[in-house]
């Protein structure tokens, strides 16, 4: 058996945190190593370096609500689940690693952070490859359609600083800086008809 | 400067035909409207002739010859100043008139066989990269090469709002385009386009990178701060 997962989790609702933590430790595979009732809280203390942070969704500002990783963590290998007492939708979701619902059971919660735990690693390992991931496809295309920075956010319901580090990323795989140049590789891979513009 | 480890033994004193080792130390000597035919004259000697600073021309002659060389305005004057600018427009003459052409017709027939879309995309990013560095250029002998002259008229001095720190300021970068096609023609192009008619094309951007990259210094590190000094 490999080392336990160490989760940190940022839930305002005791009853929910003390409730979690039963479930997602009864298997053995998880730690809950840190709770925190709210961001601030979170902040101010020695977080610890958690492989999986829970979060409700609510404790984050309405602007920083799409972009958790930002605010959460500097390091890019940790997994952040989302734990919904209502259902949010999919653009917010997909800034997450997973989601764990209200009515989930144990066997489920623990499918889910295993799931997650992938999820978050195979990210990374696209994050390292050369090649463009889907994110990035189409945010390049946005670009090469000649939408602005605040356009794609918008389209995305991403920040502008995400949309910005993923173009930043965009550019230094291909190489290719000027909008018209990242247009060329566009419609030269497909990603874009001629027609379009 | 501390580059000075890294300065390749010539001085005033080196004969001017030890420094012709390579065609963009070759250029210079064109630029600055120097005959070849040095005999065993020195640097001193060639540029005395030729009314030429020595000096300048040595810093010059160090930004093509030593990598990552920055030069300073040491030992320069005001003097100085025109026969910069006449270095500068005559690499832009030789860029507009003979290496941009030649360049546009190596992607010309780069493109050829390629397919419709692909031909027709690259060309109009050709075109509008020459259209950039056509309004670059345009500006430098219009706007600031015009101001610079004339700030040894004193009286027009004053009279002038413009300010060589607008120049920087509006020193657009003109290479940005030009890796990108670079990294097109090496990554994405079509394998219809022939691989000798890529070499051809990715040659020349490699000179014309190299002879921008050491014409900005010069206007950067040479000609901007030693206007700013007299300014």
């Amino acid at each position: 058996m490999s080392a336990k997962h160490k989760v940190t989790i940022i839930e305002p609702s005791e009853i929910v945190s003390a409730g979690l933590k039963q479930l997602v430790e009864y298997r053995g595979n998880f730690h809950v190593a840190k709770i925190f009732k709210s961001l601030q809280d979170y902040s101010e203390n020695l977080n610890g370096n958690p492989d999986i942070i829970l979060i409700n969704p609510s404790v984050l500002n309405t602007g920083d609500i799409n972009d958790p990783r930002n605010i959460l963590t500097t390091k890019d290998n940790v997994t952040i689940v989302a734990i919904c007492y209502l259902a949010y939708n999919e653009e917010t979701m997909r800034n997450y690693d997973g989601s764990i619902g209200m009515f989930c059971t144990q066997e489920q919660i623990e499918k889910k952070l295993q799931s997650a735990l992938k999820t978050s690693s195979d990210k990374e390992q696209d994050d390292n490859s050369n090649e463009l991931s889907a994110r990035e496809c189409e945010i390049l295309t946005a670009v090469a359609k000649g939408k602005t920075n605040k356009e794609i956010a918008d389209e995305f319901n991403l920040s502008i600083h995400t949309v910005i580090s993923h173009r930043k990323n965009i550019s230094h795989k291909l190489g290719i800086n000027s909008i018209a140049g990242l247009t060329i590789y566009a419609v030269m891979n497909k990603l874009l008809d001629v027609e379009d513009f | 400067m501390d580059n000075k480890s890294n300065a390749p033994s010539f001085s005033a004193k080196t004969k001017m035909s030890e420094i012709i080792t390579s065609s963009s130390l070759l250029s210079i000597i064109e630029r600055l409207n120097i005959k070849l035919g040095f005999g065993e004259a020195s640097i001193n000697e060639i540029c005395h002739r030729n009314n030429l600073s020595t000096e300048l021309f040595l810093k010059i002659c160090k930004v093509y010859a030593v990598e990552s060389f920055v030069p300073d305005i040491e030992n320069l004057t005001r003097e100085d100043i025109p026969e910069i600018i006449g270095y500068l427009q005559r690499t832009h003459k030789y860029w507009t008139e003979s290496f941009f052409p030649n360049l546009h017709s190596n992607i010309h027939t780069m493109l050829e066989s390629c397919d419709g879309t692909s031909k027709r995309m690259l060309n109009k990013f050709y075109d509008d990269y020459d259209e950039e560095i056509k309004k670059h250029l345009d500006y430098e002998e219009n706007t600031v090469f015009p101001y610079i002259l004339s700030l040894s008229d004193s009286e027009q001095k004053n009279a002038n709002s413009y300010r060589i720190k607008d120049f920087e300021e509006n020193h657009s970068n003109i290479e940005e385009k030009l890796q990108d096609l670079k990294n097109i023609v090496i990554k994405y192009l079509p394998e219809s386009a022939s691989q000798q008619s890529r070499i051809n094309v990715l040659n020349e951007i490699f000179k014309i990178e190299d002879d921008l990259n050491k014409h900005s210094i010069i206007e950067n590190k040479i000609l901007i701060p030693l206007v700013s000094k007299f300014e």
